[in-house]
């Protein structure tokens, strides 16, 4: 499980999270609360939260987003 | 303040987001932080001559560095250092701008940042009437460059990229290596871009140039002038601490969206002080505030300003906000919250705080978030306006602890901890009654 402190594009970073098939991890929301967004996925969640981030990082809604990952 | 969130939401951040996600604004950005290993080199070479060099004359007036063997050594070492990196920061940046502009049209990067170093050294003054011809003057290789970099050189690029885009180039066939294929299908694109500054260069030296004033000099003063004379104001410092606040709150990266006016206006200024104190020391930063001559102009208010003043313990002055929290809050969360962001907290780091508590979309938190810089900016900026403390003249990494980093950005200025302090303290001030108010918030719960 990780979670995603985001306030802005939540339904973005879901989307991009789930729609993910890089082979290495896979996302699926469990739900949030205010900017708190669950995900389990699988593999390594360390490596899972790092993807993550380079993923929501790398999206062009994604490079001014202030945001952090969690692992749990 | 459920509808003042609503409409923030729904109207500033969308538009905050969209300027933040503009192209170019990141090719700005990420070409000011481009230069940042360079810049920080230097920037280190100057604050080490200035603890080794200056800060000592301030307690014994006989001190003579260059009498100090080993000391005379490394300033003359660090001496090296600034000519390669804070002297000609107008090269550096003009590669960093061209490479970075380039990039985020995915094109050719290192074609792009040579495009954009050519144009830059098209406008420097090339000879001296009646003396030597062919040396390159420091006052246009340095900050000042970079208005003129950001639109001719911009213009440059942005004409190599449209060209490369549309695909007229050069074409080799497939079995020519990739290395020189990308350097052929980049000729075309980049004289046209070189020539069209060029005939801009040689419009105006017929024109506006005509008796002998240089682009460079011409749009610090046009362009660059202004902009840094506003910077000097207690409106525009105040504005820019509130909105880098603001969006901090909604989930923005404040300092990222704000890059190209902070590190554009602000840096530039800071980057002039630099180079004066490396010329001069203190005296010489003081004796060129409000020099017309932008090149060689100084100024009160820098990009390090905010940080010495205003963002200690990070965006909010959040290090207060902890302190409060061990003091008044009876909430257990906050107190864990607490203990787990003062150790970051101390390096100006505060995302356990941010997201830990939250402070990002929590209605109670937003007053003093934003209050507490504006109080704490307003009283570094009246202290350094009023002459009670020395300009920022040192760049210092944001993850220097609070009073060490106002100590060391004036060059030991022993009086800019003790404004670092009231900064503080009124903070805390602010901040206390919101954390006492959130105690009774979870009893309502």
């Amino acid at each position: 499980m990780i979670t995603i402190n985001l306030a802005q594009n939540q339904a973005d970073a879901i989307a991009l999270l789930e729609a993910y098939q890089g082979g290495d991890f896979s996302y699926k929301f469990e739900g949030k609360q205010g900017i708190r967004m669950k995900f389990s996925v699988t593999g390594d969640p360390e490596q899972a939260g790092k993807k993550a981030k380079d993923l929501i990082k790398s999206q062009q809604w994604g490079t001014n987003l202030y945001f952090n990952v969690m692992i749990g | 303040m459920q509808a003042i969130q609503s409409f923030m939401e729904k109207y500033f951040v969308p538009v905050a987001a969209k300027i933040g996600s503009m192209r170019v604004l990141i090719a700005v950005r990420d070409a000011f932080v481009g230069t940042l290993p360079v810049a920080m080199a230097g920037s280190i070479a100057v604050m080490i001559n200035a603890i080794i060099r200056d800060m000592p004359g301030q307690f014994n007036p006989d001190y003579d560095v260059s009498a100090i063997p080993v000391l005379a050594q490394i300033v003359a070492v660090n001496g090296f250092v600034w000519q390669g990196t804070l002297a000609v920061a107008g090269i550096i940046f003009a590669i960093s701008w061209g490479y970075n502009l380039s990039r985020v049209f995915d094109v050719d990067g290192l074609a792009g940042a040579l495009v954009s170093l050519a144009t830059l050294i098209m406008g420097v003054q090339f000879a001296v009437p009646d003396g030597p011809w062919g040396w390159l003057p420091l006052r246009h290789l340095g900050a000042m460059t970079y208005f003129t970099t950001m639109l001719l050189g911009g213009l440059s690029v942005a004409i190599y990229i449209i060209l490369i885009k549309r695909k007229i180039t050069i074409k080799l066939p497939d079995s020519v290596p990739p290395a020189i294929s990308k350097a052929f299908t980049a000729i075309i694109p980049a004289a046209a871009g070189l020539y069209a500054a060029a005939i801009i260069y040689y419009i105006f030296s017929l024109t506006i140039g005509a008796e002998g004033t240089f682009v460079i000099d011409w749009i610090s003063e046009v362009i660059a002038a202004p902009l840094l004379g506003l910077s000097q104001g207690y409106g525009a410092v105040a504005l820019i601490t509130f909105l880098v606040s603001l969006f901090w709150f909604f989930g923005l990266h404040g300092p990222n969206v704000l890059a190209p006016i902070l590190e554009g206006i602000w840096g530039v200024g800071q980057l002039n002080n630099l180079n004066a104190f490396q010329e001069g020391g203190l005296q010489a930063v003081m004796a060129n505030i409000g020099n017309p001559n932008m090149q060689e102009a100084t100024f009160l208010w820098v990009r390090g300003s905010f940080d010495a003043y205003a963002w200690f313990g990070g965006s909010g002055g959040t290090i207060t906000l902890i302190l409060a929290i061990f003091l008044f809050s009876k909430r257990a969360d906050y107190k864990t919250i607490a203990k787990l962001g003062v150790g970051p907290g101390i390096f100006n780091i505060n995302e356990p705080v941010m997201f830990g508590l939250p402070i990002v979309l929590n209605p109670i938190m937003l007053i003093p978030f934003i209050l507490a810089p504006l109080v704490a900016t307003t009283i570094g900026y009246l202290a350094t306006i009023w002459g009670l403390v020395a300009p920022v003249t040192q760049s210092v990494t944001w993850v220097m602890p609070p009073f060490l980093l106002s100590f060391l950005a004036t060059a030991g200025d022993w009086r800019a901890p003790i404004v670092t302090l009231v900064a503080f303290a009124a903070s805390f001030v602010i901040w206390a009654p919101f954390v006492i108010a959130a105690n009774s918030q979870k009893e309502a719960e």
